[in-house]
């Protein structure tokens, strides 16, 4: 019979006395946003996994925090390390997320993750 | 914040809000002209990424998580450390692959042990003939 083969020993190997996902530091580039820069996020296809939540797509953001680097969730959740990306901290506002949001609380912001593939220049 | 874009997701988050699990629904699976391209977004997306979907509040149970919950939990985090499988995968199952009606439709821990012996199952650690045995086997002590 055939048997696929899994590495089980990888990803420990890796991180054993670093930490995840700081045993990923250095291994995404460049970053190509920078704390300040006005990003939106893109509407991408959902494609049998990722943690982007659908309500942020298309609305834009300001990059509060570049936070580490690591394979992005729709590689990792089958166990790909090969392409690490940058992680961004942003802060949304709710106005800009929520169509019936009260002019109350226009001050009000929500800040969430997303990698650098999810992002464009605003 | 209004563009194309922001109308469809809008749309998109009415639309999956009416998604539920039914117990019995028959429908036939319908010819490929009879399903849109909001439709197909819907059926495809995620089932954890319910945020902005319109719903009302739900009853919230102080209580203990009973010793199977426990039981799950920490077999699932011994695959984890044993390498079968990382906690993003782990969600993937759990959240995703598991469908909008086994979502919503299983408690939380429910999902956590159904998807312990997928992956098992799935990665040919044990076979689903196996793992038929096992619960008939155990099925008996209760008889």
């Amino acid at each position: 019979m055939s048997k696929p083969q899994f590495d089980r020993e990888h990803h420990v190997k890796k991180a054993t006395g670093i930490g995840d996902p700081q045993c990923f530091k250095g291994e995404a580039g460049t970053a190509k946003f920078k704390v300040g820069d006005k990003v939106r996020v893109k509407d991408l296809a959902d494609i049998f996994y990722n943690r982007c939540q659908v309500y942020t797509r298309g609305v834009e953001a300001t990059v509060a925090e570049l936070v580490y680097e690591s394979p992005p969730a729709e590689d990792e959740a089958w166990d790909n390390c090969d392409n690490p990306e940058w992680f961004y901290s942003l802060i949304f506002k709710q106005k800009d997320l929520w169509p019936d949001y009260p002019d109350t609380f226009a001050n009000d912001t929500l800040e969430t993750e997303l990698s650098e593939r999810w992002l464009e220049l605003a | 914040m209004s563009s194309p874009t922001r109308q469809k997701v809008m749309r998109h988050i009415d639309i999956v809000g009416q998604l539920q699990p039914a117990l019995h629904q028959p429908q036939h699976a319908p010819y490929p002209d009879e399903v849109n391209n909001a439709h197909y977004r819907a059926y495809t997306r995620m089932s954890h990424d319910v945020g902005g979907e319109p719903d009302v509040p739900i009853h919230f149970e102080e209580k203990q998580e009973e010793q199977w919950e426990h039981n799950t939990f920490i077999t699932c985090e011994v695959l984890a450390w044993r390498g079968v499988w990382n906690a993003e995968e782990r969600r993937r199952r759990q959240n995703v692959d598991v469908g909008q009606m086994q979502y919503l439709g299983l408690p939380y821990y429910g999902r956590w042990l159904l998807t312990a012996a997928r992956i098992l199952v799935d990665k040919q650690y044990v076979t689903v003939s196996e793992l038929s045995d096992k619960i008939d086997e155990v099925k008996k002590r209760y008889e």
